[in-house]
């Protein structure tokens, strides 16, 4: 009886460390990014819909309805676009600053851009852009 | 009144002094934000904060890019101007957390020091937030900088 108790607070503490453990071990799958800036263009793109990109390890990125996007760059998974109207990041156990890359109407993951790196979505989530009028003289 | 009854009351009494006095003392930001010098025309701003007085004893430095700027007190808020490039914001417990962000010329940026659950002490971690979020939260929050 007394070993069942034992048994059970050691069980109990395992988990716990466990879990401690699991505070820092989310980290981000990364792949070295050759990014290449774009020329600025007039266009701007709005978001049409909220979405959620899940990644493979972390927590879902909330890119927000109404906001808008031009192409800053590229790099080989696709185009790095950028907006000025909310704050994007990537989570897992560390916070980095990012721009979503778009390949064929999804976003297929992020560039990170002071680690100038890729991260992939899991799964790539379609998004809906949709094209604003364009500004005379370029863009902001 | 009984005993156990005095004692919680003494202890709670206790916990709430160490709170506050754990937390940040200086002038409010609307109280000095006409103090506050213009951002250098070369420079960005980085403001850098804790609303939260949840695990108030965790104060741990704050650091740019490996150099300490400044501790996360609870309710305070201080800033730093650095040139234009790629920073990293850093807090360190049984962990260490860090955000990593860009600053562009005569750019601010906010940085939230929030705090979540560990296994010994808790973790803080530093944020980037919206600018209407952030002059918002620091409004009523005092500066802890030097």
């Amino acid at each position: 009886m007394i070993y069942s108790v034992y048994a059970r607070i050691g069980f109990i503490c395992g988990a716990l460390a466990v879990a401690g453990c699991a505070f820092d071990v989310m980290h981000l799958k990364q792949s070295p990014a050759q990014y290449e800036a774009v020329t600025a263009t007039n266009q701007i793109w709005v978001l049409q819909d909220d979405l959620k990109v899940s990644i493979a390890s972390g927590w879902a990125t909330p890119l927000k309805k109404g906001t808008t996007w031009r192409q800053v760059g590229r790099i080989k998974e696709g185009d790095v676009i950028r907006t000025r109207d909310q704050i994007v990041t990537v989570e897992a156990s560390n916070i980095f600053e990012a721009n979503p890359v778009i390949d064929h109407e999804k976003v297929v993951g992020f560039f990170l851009v002071v680690e100038n790196s890729f991260t992939p979505a899991d799964p790539p989530a379609p998004i809906n852009l949709l094209l604003k009028k364009p500004i005379e003289g370029g863009t902001s | 009144m009984n005993i156990p009854k005095r004692i919680a009351n003494l202890a709670a009494f206790c916990v709430l002094c160490l709170m506050l006095a754990a937390c940040a003392g200086g002038p409010r930001f609307s109280e000095m934000s006409g103090n506050i010098p213009n951002l250098g025309a070369d420079n960005g701003r980085i403001y850098i904060y804790r609303t939260t007085v949840l695990g108030a004893a965790i104060q741990p430095d704050v650091r740019v890019n490996g150099v300490v700027v400044g501790s996360a007190a609870p309710q305070g808020f201080f800033y730093v101007d650095r040139p234009p490039g790629n920073y990293k914001i850093s807090t360190s417990t049984e962990v260490d957390r860090d955000l990593s962000l860009t600053l562009e010329s005569g750019q601010t940026r906010y940085v939230r020091l929030g705090i979540s659950m560990g296994f010994f002490v808790g973790h803080v971690y530093p944020e980037l937030v919206d600018d209407a979020e952030g002059k918002q939260d620091i409004s009523t929050l005092h500066y802890t900088g030097k």
